[in-house]
């Protein structure tokens, strides 16, 4: 299972990079699957609004107002409607990647299991309300789709009589069965809301709307193909002949076909074992123990930093309980702790530069903690050699740096990227332990924490406090964000960028051969 | 120790905000200590130490400082944490030329120069913060 | 610059097609034939109770003293009902053929059968044959006709008790 994981990921990471060349990071639609999700989920909303003010329920009412607006009103109710079908079919495909990704990258371990068991019933939710919605309609297509779905269900002993009776002839059929099904259709996207809702509770700085250039530009693919190929009903529904063959939306009725192969009760006990297995993913083995982030009170103001820059909302300010005059102190939470060290990389306390005695800021991670980081640290640069030497701060979940050490590279690996607080880097090129300095981790909108590469990135831009000190020469640093599968790309610009520091080196050593030159 | 070297606590250094002050008093001691420390001449891993410690203290006061410029909407806020931000690279500088030796000769000019360093943020910027509570 | 973002439009506008390709094949491709070409339906589906095992009977005078006081019914009629037997030929074929079980607790409520049966359309003689009771010989219920199905016809027949029994449509 692991090596078929990693080959997943491979192939994602291979994928990722080019959309990443297309679309760009801030817009790659890959980095943020479920975003889009919700943003179709929304444009389904909207158009089904549309639609159900213009929807007549009852037989042929049903059939025929669906007619006349994917006909007589094709410029904007078929339009809506083929957006409606559109944007649903489309998030199936995002929920299904999106599962794919979030399994294949581990993000659901942890206190991350919240995230992941919210996700199973949605899976259930989205297929009842596309079949749901699909039957409204009473063209033949609903007609398959009641027959099957009633077959199907009869096949558990819950009913007295089965329910596909009710579609044996045009005598057998009820008005009050749309009722129904209408009622459906409108809950069962409720319930589903609420839990996209509970579905975020855990995440902090959520991001539930796509980039702007990727919405536009996906909306408007919908857009086309709504006016292109338009959604259109197979014909009204009649019972006294049979729907075959039939046109099925196959990323919703894919379960029809696959009933009349196995059979329903594979289907059902496959569906209950399998939904069963997905809950209980996040606890399969191998699980690691992480420990969570501590707070220490003596060195914490309640400057608020690492609540804020948590992604997890595991950290609130709490009031003060040692005493001290601050109003506030950090509370790590240990159940929402994924001990990613993002906190301690905000801290402004994290600075080498405390050489008395122990390194404690006022958060810090157990395991590896920043004062073991610092000698780490100190450890590798004491062995380089070379000019043009290298200090490269890299991730434990992307591309692994320990592979590149030599005689003038020395790597440090970190839970994540944003376990760094700025000042290492400062620490480094001020003392000379390293000629300059490489920060690399998970490529932009890969970080397995979320945030950890986002917030490095404005940490050193100074967007984000705490701020790399400006007086640090930028010509010194180097960021290259890279995945497992950019390990050529990786080496190349380290060699490159090391060139560039022998050359800074040269030139500062020898300022009169520079100035002569010039 | 010349006793009038030592940065001495004045009242106009208190804001009437208790975190605040408390953070301003644990500065001047530690930097009290740096003072000390230079004019004992003890070898220069002392003055690092205790040039760290003020680092990271006023690291984190100034970080708490702005959180409350930011919660109580002080119309200054930008111009007072660019002057922090000047302020953290100043303490870098110094702390960067003492560790390259440049004070070797010249304890009384560092000594004067972290003085004047810690005493002018208060006397100018922090000031005016007194105004922001009442 | 602008060249790099126009090739990197074009890319996209590129992969947004392809999406949508494939959003637009596979919400209503390949169709699907649950029923072959050419073939006819035929679905059987009643829910009808048969006879109780056995006729009520009078309770004697030792049978009643035997039961608690106030379980002391004088007449006592079995509940359970028998299965219900029903056949299905097509062309002097069977093809259906059941002893259906009363459903229920007590197996005293109705017998349930839903059948689908693809046939070949065309000319057929059918016949149904039901049994309700507890005969041994012969048919309650016999229905017997001449039907033609069009190639893609669905016939539904259920059964309600009198008459012919069974309901054709």
């Amino acid at each position: 299972m692991h090596s078929l994981k990693a080959l997943i990921r491979y192939c994602l990471m291979w994928v990722e990079g080019w959309f990443d060349w297309a679309f760009g990071p801030k817009w790659n639609p890959t980095y943020c699957l479920g975003a889009l999700g919700y943003f179709y989920f929304w444009i389904v909303g909207v158009s089904g609004l549309y639609l159900y003010i213009f929807m007549d329920s009852g037989i042929p009412a049903s059939y025929l107002s669906v007619e006349y607006l994917t006909h007589d009103q094709w410029w904007l109710g078929g339009v809506m409607r083929s957006l409606h079908r559109y944007a649903s079919d489309a998030m199936v495909i995002m929920v299904a990647l999106h599962i794919i990704r979030e399994f294949a990258f581990d993000r659901y371990r942890g206190s991350r299991w919240f995230s992941w068991v919210t996700g199973v019933p949605m899976l259930w939710l989205i297929i009842i309300a596309g079949i749901t919605g699909y039957w409204l309609v009473w063209d033949m297509l609903a007609q398959y789709v009641a027959i099957a779905s009633t077959e199907l269900l009869d096949w558990l002993p819950i009913f007295g009589e089965p329910i596909a009776r009710n579609f044996l002839a045009t005598s057998h059929l009820d008005g009050r069965f749309f009722t129904l099904l209408i009622f459906l259709h409108i809950a069962v996207p409720l319930v589903l809301l609420f839990i996209m809702w509970l579905h975020l509770q855990r995440v902090g700085h959520a991001r539930i709307n796509p980039a702007r250039g990727l919405a536009v530009g996906t909306f408007a693919m919908l857009l086309v193909l709504s006016f292109i190929s338009p959604a259109t009903s197979q014909g009204i529904a009649d019972l006294s002949r049979v729907a075959s063959p039939v046109e099925l939306d196959w990323f919703y009725m894919w379960v029809y076909p696959l009933t009349d192969i196995v059979g329903p009760a594979t289907i059902w006990i496959g569906s209950f074992v399998g939904t069963i297995v997905l809950i209980l993913i996040p606890w399969i083995p191998p699980i690691k123990k992480k420990l969570p982030a501590v707070v220490s009170l003596d060195n914490c103001n309640g400057c608020t930093r690492c609540a804020v820059d948590c992604p997890f909302n595991a950290i609130i300010m709490a009031p003060r309980s040692d005493g001290a005059v601050f109003d506030f102190e950090a509370q790590v939470d240990p159940d929402l702790c994924t001990s990613c060290g993002i906190c301690v990389g905000s801290c402004p306390t994290a600075t080498p530069f405390r050489r008395a005695s122990a390194l404690v800021p006022g958060i810090d991670l157990q395991d590896p903690s920043l004062a073991t980081l610092r000698d780490e640290m100190e450890k590798q640069a004491a062995k380089l050699t070379t000019p043009g030497s290298v200090m490269i701060f890299g991730c434990d979940r992307s591309l692994k740096v320990a592979k590149f050490k030599s005689a003038s590279i020395a790597t440090v690996s970190l839970p994540c990227t944003g376990m760094l607080p700025p000042s290492f880097i400062d620490y480094v090129i001020s003392r000379k332990l390293a000629a300059g300095v490489v920060v690399t981790g998970c490529r932009r909108g890969e970080c397995h924490y979320r945030l950890g590469q986002a917030w490095m990135e404005e940490r050193l831009d100074g967007i984000r406090d705490p701020r790399l000190r400006e007086r640090v020469p930028r010509e010194r640093l180097a960021r290259f964000w890279a995945a497992p599968t950019d390990g050529r790309t990786f080496a190349r610009d380290i060699e490159q960028f090391q060139r560039t520091l022998i050359d800074l080196d040269s030139k500062a050593t020898d300022p009169e051969q520079s100035e002569a030159a010039q | 120790m010349k006793a009038r070297a030592l940065i001495k606590w004045r009242d106009e250094f208190s804001l009437g905000i208790a975190a605040v002050d408390h953070e301003h008093r644990e500065l001047v001691s530690l930097v009290n200590e740096v003072l000390i420390a230079m004019d004992q001449e003890l070898d220069s891993d002392k003055v690092l130490d205790a040039l760290g410690e003020v680092y990271a203290k006023i690291s984190a006061h100034f970080a708490l400082e702005e959180l409350h410029m930011r919660r109580e909407s002080y119309h200054e806020y930008m111009i007072h944490k660019e002057d922090h931000e000047r302020l953290l690279d100043e303490i870098r500088e110094l702390m960067d030329a003492y560790e390259d030796g440049e004070y070797l000769e010249n304890r009384e000019v560092f000594i004067s120069e972290i003085t004047e360093w810690f005493v002018s943020h208060f006397s100018s910027m922090d000031a005016k913060l007194h105004d922001i509570r009442t | 610059m602008k060249m790099r973002q126009g090739i990197q439009l074009i890319a996209q506008a590129a992969i947004y097609t392809g999406f949508a390709f494939l959003l637009a094949y596979f919400s209503s491709q390949p169709p699907y034939e649950r029923v072959p070409a050419g073939s006819a339906l035929i679905k059987l589906s009643f829910a009808h109770g048969a006879e109780r095992v056995g006729a009520c009977h009078k309770r004697t005078y030792e049978e009643l003293m035997a039961l608690a006081p106030n379980m002391r019914a004088p007449i006592d009629c079995p509940r359970q009902r028998l299965d219900v037997k029903v056949h299905m030929k097509l062309d002097d074929q069977v093809i259906y053929q059941a002893s259906l079980p009363p459903t229920g607790l007590h197996n005293d409520g109705a017998s349930i059968t839903y059948q689908r049966l693809v046939v070949p359309s065309g000319y057929h003689t059918l016949e149904l044959g039901l049994i309700d009771t507890d005969r041994t010989k012969g048919y309650d219920y016999l229905s017997k006709r001449q039907i033609t199905l069009t190639p893609g016809q669905a016939l539904a027949i259920d059964f309600k008790p009198g008459g012919e029994g069974f309901v054709y449509e």
